[in-house]
């Protein structure tokens, strides 16, 4: 059995029993009351949005630094899942905001620099499918997700750095311990889940890296058939 | 009301239902795409 199978059973598996728990035995939020609850779900996709650019952003730098196709693989994969764990959140949020705030949608500035990101790192997986050269891809997302890796900072500081609608980063000394347990539960289990996808992920890039590479000992044009030797 | 967020279960389901759908759909997809 592959590690991502064991990392992802158990993640799930942990994420679920925090995910119970958090809806059915811990308390409403003060003043949030049952919406509240999204906190077991949002934060940790959160974490593991921003956690796979952090990846992506480590790939990059590999890139760069070696040349090497398994960390181009690692962008490649970690960008995606990052994307994925981005846009719900954001579908979370906004969920979560309509009861809350009043709206789906504002252009708070945490709400913003998301989108920012999501679309940024959209942005490099655009990239890659434009570009073909294998070497030139590689730089060009590269240099991309590592450009587009400057907003993760931006997204967690927005709310201390600018007045925001959105919650500031909590205290945990202030969270009730039947809150605290199934969030740091489900963030540890989100952990695993997102180290098994990245790393699923991983192998199908390789696998279409490699059949790339051994398709560019083909020539670039199909060579003509010679007449030549014919009776 | 005292200030607290009333109700909202609904948007709770429905954000949970549709992270686990999310997840789940994606996990199958990598399984198809690593068959193909």
């Amino acid at each position: 059995m592959k590690w991502e199978a064991i990392a992802g059973g158990l993640g799930f598996a942990v994420v679920g029993v925090a995910h119970a728990f958090g809806l059915f035995v811990a308390p409403s939020e003060a003043a949030m009351g049952e919406t509240g609850r999204m906190l077991y779900l949002h934060v940790p996709t959160a974490w593991a949005g921003m956690g796979s650019f952090l990846v992506a952003f480590v790939g990059a730098i590999g890139v760069l630094w070696t040349g090497g196709k398994r960390w181009d693989a690692l962008v490649e994969s970690a960008v995606e899942v990052g994307i994925v764990m981005s846009v719900l959140l954001t579908v979370q949020g906004s969920l979560w905001a309509r009861p809350t705030w009043g709206t789906w949608w504002t252009w708070d500035p945490r709400l913003t620099t998301t989108a920012v990101m999501v679309v940024a790192f959209a942005g490099v997986l655009v990239l890659r499918h434009l570009v073909h050269r294998p070497e030139r891809r590689a730089m060009a997302s590269a240099v991309a997700t590592i450009a587009s890796f400057a907003d993760v900072p931006v997204v967690y500081l927005s709310v201390k750095w600018w007045r925001s609608l959105h919650q500031p980063i909590s205290n945990a000394g202030t969270v009730d311990t039947l809150m605290l347990v199934p969030f740091l539960v489900a963030c540890f289990g989100m952990l695993f889940v997102c180290a098994a996808l990245i790393g699923s992920r991983w192998r199908l890039a390789m696998s279409r890296l490699e059949r790339e590479d051994r398709a560019s000992d083909l020539p670039d044009r199909p060579v003509p058939l010679s007449l030549e030797g014919r009776p | 009301m005292n200030g607290v967020v009333e109700g909202g279960w609904g948007y709770v389901i429905a954000a949970y239902a549709l992270s686990w759908g999310t997840w789940v759909a994606y996990l199958l997809l990598l399984k198809v795409r690593s068959r193909s």
